[in-house]
């Protein structure tokens, strides 16, 4: 990185963590620590919720997916717009009408201690070990691009925004949420037309578009129902919708982010905003990933995005193989361009037989790129051992090569943004839990307000090195990782039947649902286990367990008159 | 929060009259956005 793009990134992130810690000046009450008093606007609540669901990732691996598969996974947020209805409807109305904290303690007015107790717990730890791997998967890819020590990403993805979020808690988090979404979006939108800036003079943006499009890349909808198949529209809308609803109705990093809306009507308009929003702009990330894509066309692309993982075989045994790869990988690069041009003078002719041929032509080069990539990955799998998927590092390495001094800063200030955007949020969240449902219920009932927020101060810093250390863990474990995001999805449709019962069946108590939920992860877990279909699935399956099976226990082995009264 | 009584606009954008017709409009949007990503995959693939 050049002189200049230290300064943006410098300036950017100090800018950020300033103006987080200039906002926590007036938190002093245990409202204003963990929901922000109660006081932020409609937008503030969009921007938050948006913030908090675009991880680094989002920013590093969705274009990537783009490029290797095509935009179809748009329709993994079809359901989100759906669940936002519902979660105006019901979720919002109970939550405000119990004035709660987190939305665990609802679980105790509805059924029992213990049925609050059991879904804050596997919060805490579901939520502690994914936000180690949200700090730890960017912080890997920004070691390798950047060549630093991974400790060091790692702290400053996972550490730098402790240092907000353990002064001015929920406030600070949404405050730099909005900054956050600003500079990310200007990121991007900047990224994508020096993309179309970079492509050949006489090949314009829907020339572009027209090429990844007739070589499978805009892929947006599909019709087909098929379980196994990851991103359908079905899936999209089914199983999205019960992953969407979980995550944003039960999920206290989400959860939280809404309550600090000043009024019900605030927090519902957030909401329904996020899901007018949101897919446009998966939709724009994607489409910048398909043309890098299309840019890739004209211009010869690595072999291997990973240029860390590319140095490092070349010091092995294998430098010869590596070399003799790339060479055929350039070969058929070579090959393959008068017929990139062939297809893009066919369509400014609207030449439907010559564009046929093309295609054609263009997807057997497809074919044997895909070929020599696997060669390749084989190989550095043999050299370097672990992980040889690519994906993460192709918008990134497009960046740091051709973008100039100064956007490559204002990118990787992008992805680190991103990252402390989510990574605040759930430290909040964890801390909010901690103190609500632990500390404050059942250690010390009656501390004072002050008291309540030191506790919670501790309690961010606590969480901080907790998911520092796993991201630290994480980087020795490399197959834990794939584990640990898998158990994410196994909870989220389980702890959501939990939430429909409390609503929607006023007649089942707390014993049935305490069983039935254990009862239905159990088949969850099965179903996983035997592969039995594609992850989405397993959030409306879950669902729909704990609903049945809570049921079917509620009249074989009715509660006795001991029930809450339901709200 | 403050509570949101059948009758209140609060939140409302000045175009919607209750939040019924919001709901609509959301998923309004959601179907509207399918049916245009189909012709852009049509018109580009």
């Amino acid at each position: 990185m050049s002189s200049l793009d230290w300064i943006v990134l410098s300036l950017t992130l100090i800018f950020v963590v300033s103006y987080g810690i200039y906002r926590s000046r007036e938190t002093h009450t245990m409202d204003s620590f963990l929901l922000a008093g109660q006081s932020l606007p409609w937008y503030h609540v969009t921007l938050s919720l948006m913030a908090t669901q675009a991880s680094a990732i989002t920013f590093l691996s969705a274009p990537g997916q783009a490029y290797t598969d095509g935009m179809r996974f748009v329709q993994f947020y079809f359901g989100l717009p759906l669940a936002m209805v519902v979660l105006c409807v019901t979720f919002v109305p109970k939550f405000g009408q119990l004035k709660i904290f987190t939305a665990y303690e609802f679980l105790e007015s509805r059924f029992d201690l213990r049925t609050r107790g059991l879904t804050s717990f596997l919060f805490l730890l579901q939520r502690g070990l994914s936000t180690g791997l949200s700090i730890y998967a960017p912080s890997l890819i920004l070691s390798a691009i950047l060549g630093w020590d991974i400790t060091w990403t790692n702290i400053i993805s996972g550490g730098v925004v402790m240092l907000y979020t353990i002064a001015g808690g929920s406030r600070a988090v949404s405050h730099t949420h909005l900054q956050q979404m600003a500079i990310i979006t200007i990121g991007m939108v900047v990224a994508g037309i020096m993309v179309v800036k970079y492509l050949p003079n006489d090949v314009s943006f829907t020339d572009a578009l027209h090429v990844a499009g007739k070589m499978g890349k805009i892929n947006l909808i599909d019709f087909t129902f098929d379980l196994n198949s990851r991103y359908n529209v079905w899936s999209g809308l089914i199983g999205g919708f019960f992953l969407q609803l979980s995550y944003f109705g039960t999920d206290q990093s989400q959860v939280g982010r809404f309550l600090t809306g000043s009024s019900q009507g605030q927090s519902k308009l957030g909401l329904a905003m996020n899901g007018l929003l949101k897919i446009p702009m998966q939709f724009l990330i994607l489409l910048v990933g398909v043309l890098v894509f299309a840019f890739y066309q004209f211009t010869n692309p690595p072999l291997f995005f990973n240029k860390t993982a590319v140095d490092k075989v070349r010091k092995t045994q294998y430098a010869a193989q590596y070399e003799a790869l790339e060479k055929k990988h350039e070969l058929i690069q070579k090959d393959k361009h008068p017929h990139i041009m062939a297809l893009t003078e066919a369509l400014k002719k609207e030449d439907q037989t010559a564009i046929q041929q093309s295609r054609v032509v263009l997807a057997g080069f497809e074919t044997k790129v895909k070929e020599v990539r696997k060669e390749a990955e084989n190989l550095l799998s043999e050299a370097n051992g672990g992980d040889t998927n690519d994906v993460n590092y192709i918008f990134l390495r497009f960046v740091i090569d051709y973008l100039p001094a100064g956007m490559v800063g204002l990118l990787i200030a992008v992805i680190l943004l991103a990252s402390m955007g989510s990574v605040a949020a759930a430290y909040n969240s964890l801390a909010s839990c901690t103190i609500v449902d632990i500390y404050k219920r059942m250690i010390r009932k009656d501390d004072d307000s002050k008291d309540y927020v030191a506790a919670s101060r501790w309690a961010t810093f606590f969480w901080g090195i907790f998911c520092i250390a796993i991201a630290q863990y994480a980087s020795r474990l490399g197959s834990m990782i794939e584990a640990v995001n898998i158990l994410g999805s196994l909870f989220y449709g389980v702890i959501l039947g939990i939430f429909l019962v409390a609503f929607y069946f006023k007649n089942i108590g707390s014993r049935a649902v305490f069983y039935g939920s254990i009862l239905g992860e159990v088949f969850v877990i099965i179903s996983y286990l035997f592969n039995l279909t594609a992850f989405l699935w397993l959030n409306l399956i879950g669902c729909l367990l704990v609903i049945i099976f809570a049921w079917i226990i509620e009249y074989t082995w009715p509660q006795p008159a001991s029930r809450k009264p339901s709200l | 929060m403050k509570e949101n009584s059948p009758l209140n606009r609060d939140g409302l954008p000045p175009f919607v009259k209750t939040w019924k017709q919001m709901y609509i409009i959301l998923t309004g949007t959601l179907f509207l956005l399918i049916a245009l990503f189909y012709l852009f995959m049509n018109h580009f693939q």
